[in-house]
């Protein structure tokens, strides 16, 4: 037995000298694009990466699913084959991520904007259904609002929808949202609580800050509760709580139509056609971009925008609107189109 | 010769140097030697494969900075005016060349050059190399080799040698933790230097509602880590109540009643408890047990929430049950017979065997396995980031939402926000408070387990 | 005096019913503790095969399809080239076409071609690549049919729910249900869930990349974490001098194994990927990682699987000669084996099954291609798990929990493993 043991440990030992030897060996040599960011563009940006795969002779590009935040912050790093050729992102890059870029050497950096996705609160089928406005929501969701009296803020004391609006069905408020790191949840406050905030005069005749602070923050009495950034896990739990309404991707309430039903907001229904021409006003555009001195240096990156930006994948009838996204108007489209034909780089400017 | 040949041949080596080794000390069997045959054959491998493995990591360590170099060198200089992260790129395209991986555009002409001269000189290194290990190899074997003799003391070198290497994989352990101190301390310091740490440990409120980006004027943002401990605290404790019970009441049963082939194959089917995905619990937890123990506190008219600490902390007790009853079985397993024996001989029943003498003997082993559970449900992240929501109430109520230290740091690493905000610093903020939170909790754990430590015979 | 002795025994036996009845109930209740723990074991599976085992089968539908000479290889000099580069997805749709010739909207078109999954171009594509002697002939094939077309034959869609509540039109269902009429719909064992890697297309999507991914990290802890371990336990207990040094070692490793994985992911990100340069997403790094997570576990089971084995033996080993590495390599350690195994077992099915740590090190990624070396961009199965369970398509539901089972068979064998070793050498004392 003993000797046994001591010539499998004997091995082990080896294999794991060899192990290290593999380590010092790495050497960084690489022919497939990486693309890291925005874990909501994650399911656009794969299937674009699937099809670039399986009809050229390029590998599959390797998506990591990195959220936003840290999409920039690896394709900051720096140029070269450590570092991504592309970052997807679900918000406009911020004028400190371009300078901590440039910091970096990464000075030449493409935009991509490839589409809209529609942002929908949504309760499972069965339920009544909303017709909600932004005001609703704002006085649902806001952590101060304006008393009844309409002058000073008082913490939220709504807490059934009936309370709001006598029209909306009397059901306890609980609606399940992404956290505060979230780009969903950013532009969310920016399209509804923003918007639904500006119809009350307490809060308009705030100074800047303070309007802002009472825009932007939401209740955290458990009426608004931060169910992470899994959106199917949402859906189901919608299902099993048919109080509660849920915020998350257009996609989502797409594949899960028999299930939940999306709310009215201002009137309109989150619909592929509402969203696409702008009738449904809570959507946001979604981001890629690309180092432009990457391009032609690691293999596949201009054939790979030639796909994204192809008709087959983001035009009208494209095989992303089976996705979920939401296409950019043809105008638009083409705009974008010349810019990384050119590989301009990004201004934020415009 | 690739460099796995080269390993190849020195175990090879390595192998016959044991033989040798072990044979020259039998071959002279009138001789009484020192120690036994093994020995001389191990003092003899060791010293034909240490110093050859040792000059093969330098070489892999150094050769691809050197042929860089080389290369590089012999671009033209219009080619090394240009910046070196862009130098980096063209030897990635010369190395793909290399490679035969697919390039983009027809390479240059110089490219190609370079192509070529990268191949030779790696073949020249890897020859370089072969020799240099197998030429060392055989000549550390053969000074090895004529040492064995009756009067060389090769036991003790050996296991000289051996305690050594024994010493040094144990300070592994103390890199990692320097290295987790480092890797989160630098990113730390930066939080600390945009929120105090003192409201950072002490705050009763966690709200990082702050804007997530610059052109936002900040909403409120609170950053007091005291309700997301308190919240570790409150579902760690409901796993524990959980685990704790049914884990040694399981590990009782199957090392003192169970018979073998029920606990051969009853203590690995628990153990597959512990390699469940702890996504799966998570699911469960939240769309299972959640809405189950929600419609269950309507019927008492309780108001119980669907994210209640209550649904991940049962599961979570579940998941470590395995933590707690397959280690103090095997701790139980350990306690000698005749202690058992005795009991018994004074009329005792089973039961009062076990809990009055085997599980005393058995305590700071079932102790420390508690402890390992304890470490395992403070560390869990999947299932409370499905199950227990994200709200940062602090509250002792297992039916209200908590969230936990690790839900935070996760949500605060993968977010969308930007990557210096101190948001995404707070994560690393965490990280090092729990660190050091729960290295003061072990300090603590080993000296009282130290003080009630006991070896019986 | 006898009196007094009687009344002992009267006391003793009037106990002795009250005793054997507590007996029984502790016995009961250590039984009732190891069916807890099964039956929730029990339960899982039971949920898992019930969702999952769909998704080892997958829908076809049989069309004929004319691999006419004209549309593949016009010039007939079977270049492979040329003939990669046709339009299969058209072959397809012409099949469809002429299975189906009274629909002719360009819109009705759509849904028709929308059957059939967009991969089973690619996998024509391939098999007419493989063997060109095809060419020229009308194939009876089964085809891979879209995810949708899936969910409904196996019952996830409604079919009676009103059309713009379900993701298949009307007028495809009537197709369906035609082509179910003909017979040419028909669920066959989905054989690419093995051999195939990631895929958005729920029906071309398989776990072998992630599989082979998992195993090779797995492969680089075992090979580190185990000698290291052991090593770390047997210095630990057996030579280190009791004093401040090795108290720090010992609190440092409880401290380890209490870190969160994803603390470990951090380290991981700083030491290997930063400072050592090696690549993002490399089942090596990821398998480094999981090795400092494991370590402490394994290092922790193995010292209390040392510290159990009897002074006794170690005192009639060092009695009869030995020297100190030879009693414990020869006496201890076959005793305290099994122990370490278990712990080591407890420590690859925790890293076999964590993803948190390889988020932070490019591990939760979209893998198409199967990692060759562990240098390769590859993935985790727990990751693939928790990538398809964020789908949202609903077909990949099953997948999820199909994956899952997969996951789970892995883990039964590693431990079945270990049963036969530890049944080899374990000893009651």
């Amino acid at each position: 037995m003993n000797r046994r043991f001591a010539w499998f440990s004997a091995c082990v030992c080896f294999l794991g000298t060899v192990s290290l030897i593999q380590l010092t060996q790495a050497q960084a040599v690489r022919d497939y694009i990486s693309i890291v960011g925005s874990s909501t563009v994650y399911p656009f940006s794969t299937v674009v990466a699937e099809r670039f795969g399986r009809t050229t002779a390029f590998k599959t590009p390797k998506i990591e699913s990195t959220g936003s935040g840290g999409g920039f912050k690896l394709f900051c790093s720096g140029v070269g084959v450590q570092s991504p050729d592309i970052t997807n992102s679900s918000r406009r890059v911020s004028q400190s991520e371009i300078d901590e870029c440039a910091r970096n050497g990464v000075r030449e950096v493409v935009e991509v904007k490839i589409g809209y996705d529609g942002i929908v609160l949504a309760n499972v089928k069965g339920a009544p259904s909303y017709e909600l406005t932004r005001e609703h929501i704002f006085l649902a969701l806001a952590k101060n609002v304006p008393d009844s009296g309409g002058n000073s803020l008082v913490p939220n004391p709504y807490r059934s929808w009936a309370e709001i609006d006598p029209a909306l069905p009397d059901m306890s408020i609980e609606v399940l949202g992404p956290p505060p790191t979230s780009g969903t949840r950013d532009a969310f406050v920016e399209l509804v609580m923003e918007v639904g905030c500006e119809a009350f005069p307490a809060i308009e005749s705030l100074a800047d800050d303070a309007r802002t602070a009472a825009c932007h923050t939401l209740r955290e009495d458990g009426a608004f509760i931060e169910a992470g950034e899994n959106d199917n896990l949402i859906v189901q739990k919608l299902e099993a709580n048919p109080t509660a309404l849920g915020i998350f991707g257009y996609s989502f309430l797409d594949q899960n139509q028999d299930k939940v039903q999306g709310s009215f907001i201002d009137g309109v229904a989150p619909l592929f056609e509402s969203i696409a021409d702008g009738s449904y006003p809570v959507s946001r555009p979604l981001y890629s971009y690309v180092k432009t001195t990457h391009v032609g240096e690691i293999p596949g990156i201009e054939e790979f925008l030639a796909e994204l930006t192809s008709d087959a994948a983001w035009g009208d009838f494209g095989y992303l609107t089976d996705r979920g996204l939401i296409p950019l108007p043809e105008s638009e489209r083409q705009m974008v189109l010349n810019a990384v034909q050119g590989l301009e780089n990004v201004n934020l400017a415009q | 010769m690739p460099s796995s040949t080269v390993l190849a041949v020195l175990l090879a080596m390595t192998l016959l140097a044991f033989v040798l080794g072990r044979r020259r000390s039998l071959a002279r069997s009138g001789a009484r030697f020192h120690s036994l045959p093994t020995y001389y054959g191990s003092y003899v491998a060791i010293w034909c494969a240490f110093p050859a493995l040792a000059v093969f990591c330098l070489w892999q360590l150094a050769e691809p900075g050197f042929i860089r170099s080389q290369v590089i060198a012999s671009l033209p200089a219009e080619v090394l005016a240009l910046p070196e992260a862009e130098l980096g790129l063209l030897y990635n395209d010369i190395r793909n060349l290399v490679e035969g991986n697919f390039v983009t555009a027809e390479p240059s002409e110089e490219v190609v050059a370079a192509a070529a001269r990268y191949e030779s000189l790696s073949r020249i290194s890897d020859l370089g190399l072969a020799l240099t290990v197998l030429l060392l190899g055989t000549a550390t074997l053969g000074w090895a080799f004529r040492r064995v003799n009756p009067a060389f003391r090769a036991r003790n070198r050996v296991e000289k040698t051996m305690q050594r290497l024994l010493m040094v994989a144990s300070t592994v352990a103390i890199f990692t933790t320097i290295g987790i101190f480092f890797s989160v301390l630098f990113e730390a310091f930066r939080f600390f230097q945009q929120v105090s740490p003192l409201e950072f440990m002490f705050g009763l409120s966690w709200s990082p509602q702050t804007a997530i980006r610059p052109d936002q004027i900040g909403s409120s943002g609170a950053f007091g880590a005291v309700p997301l401990f308190a919240g570790t605290l409150l579902i760690s404790g409901i796993a524990m109540v959980v685990a704790v019970p049914v884990g040694l009441m399981s590990a009782i049963y199957l090392s003192e009643y169970a018979n073998r082939r029920v606990r051969a194959v009853a203590k690995p089917m628990l153990e597959v408890l512990a390699g469940i995905p702890t996504v799966v619990y998570g699911y469960f937890a939240a769309l299972t047990v959640g809405p189950l123990l929600r419609q269950f506190g309507e019927g008492f008219g309780l108001d119980v929430s669907s994210e209640s600490a209550l649904g991940a902390g049962l599961v979570m007790g579940i998941m470590i049950i395995p933590f707690v009853s397959s280690l103090s079985d095997d701790v139980i397993n350990a306690v000698p017979q005749e202690l058992r024996d005795g009991s018994f001989g004074l009329g005792a029943t089973r039961s009062e065997t076990i809990r009055k003498v085997v599980l005393p003997a058995a305590l700071p082993g079932i102790v420390s396995s508690v402890l390992l559970a304890a470490s395992r449900a403070i560390g869990e992240t999947m299932i409370v980031v499905m199950a227990a929501g994200l709200a940062a109430n602090l509250t002792a109520n297992p039916f209200e939402a908590v969230t936990t230290v690790t839900v935070q740091i996760v949500t605060l690493l993968v977010g969308d926000q930007e990557f210096d905000s101190a948001k995404t610093l707070a994560a690393f903020a965490l990280g090092l408070l729990l660190f050091l939170t729960t290295l003061l909790l072990n300090i603590v754990a080993l000296g009282v387990v130290r003080r009630y430590r006991e070896q019986y015979e | 005096m006898s009196n007094r002795r009687q009344s002992v025994r009267d006391r003793v036996a009037l106990g002795i019913a009250r005793r054997y009845r507590r007996e029984r109930n502790f016995r009961l209740l250590g039984l009732a503790a190891v069916l807890v723990g099964l039956s929730f074991l029990a339960f899982f599976f039971l949920t898992l095969i019930g969702n999952g085992y769909t998704a080892f089968l997958q829908t076809h539908i049989r069309l004929d399809v004319e691999l006419s000479a004209s549309l593949i290889d016009p010039d007939g000099e079977l270049d492979p080239q040329t003939i990669g580069r046709a339009n299969y997805q058209g072959l397809i749709q012409n099949a469809l076409r002429a299975r189906f010739p009274e629909v002719a909207s360009r819109n009705e078109l759509r849904e028709l071609f929308a059957l059939v999954s967009p991969g089973a171009a690619f996998e024509l594509r391939d098999s007419v690549l493989g063997n060109p002697d095809l060419i020229g002939e009308t194939m009876d094939l089964w085809l891979v049919a879209d995810d949708d077309v899936d969910m409904l034959i196996k019952g996830h869609i409604d079919r009676s729910a009103e059309e713009s509540q379900r993701r298949i039109s009307d007028p495809q269902l009537a197709w369906i249900e035609a082509l179910e009429a003909d017979g040419r719909i028909e669920r066959q064992f989905n054989h690419r869930f093995f051999t195939a890697g990631d895929s958005r297309d729920p029906e071309m999507s398989g776990i072998r990349s992630a599989i082979t991914g998992s195993f090779l990290m797995l492969l680089v802890t075992l090979a580190l974490s185990f000698p290291l371990g052991v090593a770390t336990a047997i210095y630990l207990e057996e030579f280190a001098p009791k004093n401040r040094w090795t108290d720090l070692i010992e609190v440092n490793i409880n401290n380890l194994a209490a870190v969160p994985s994803i603390v470990f992911g951090l380290l991981g990100l700083a030491l290997f990927i930063n400072l050592f340069g090696l690549p993002r997403s490399a089942p090596l790094v990821g398998g480094l990682v999981l090795t400092l997570m494991t370590l402490p576990v394994v290092i922790i089971a193995g010292r209390a699987a040392l510290m159990s084995v009897p002074p006794s033996i170690r005192e009639a080993a060092l009695g009869v000669g030995a020297s100190k590495m030879q009693m414990i390599l020869h006496h201890v350690m076959p005793l305290a084996l099994p122990g370490m195994l278990t712990g080591t077992i407890i420590g690859m099915a925790r890293a076999l099954g964590e993803s948190a740590p390889l988020l932070m090190i490019g591990m939760v990624a979209f893998i198409v291609d199967v990692p060759e070396s562990p240098l390769d961009p590859a993935t985790a199965l727990p990751v693939q798990v928790y990538l398809w369970a964020d789908s949202p398509e609903r077909a990949f539901v099953e997948r999820t929990s199909a994956a899952i089972l997969v996951l789970l068979a892995f883990l039964l064998a590693m431990n079945a493993a270990a049963i036969l070793l530890r049944k080899r050498f374990e000893r009651n004392w």
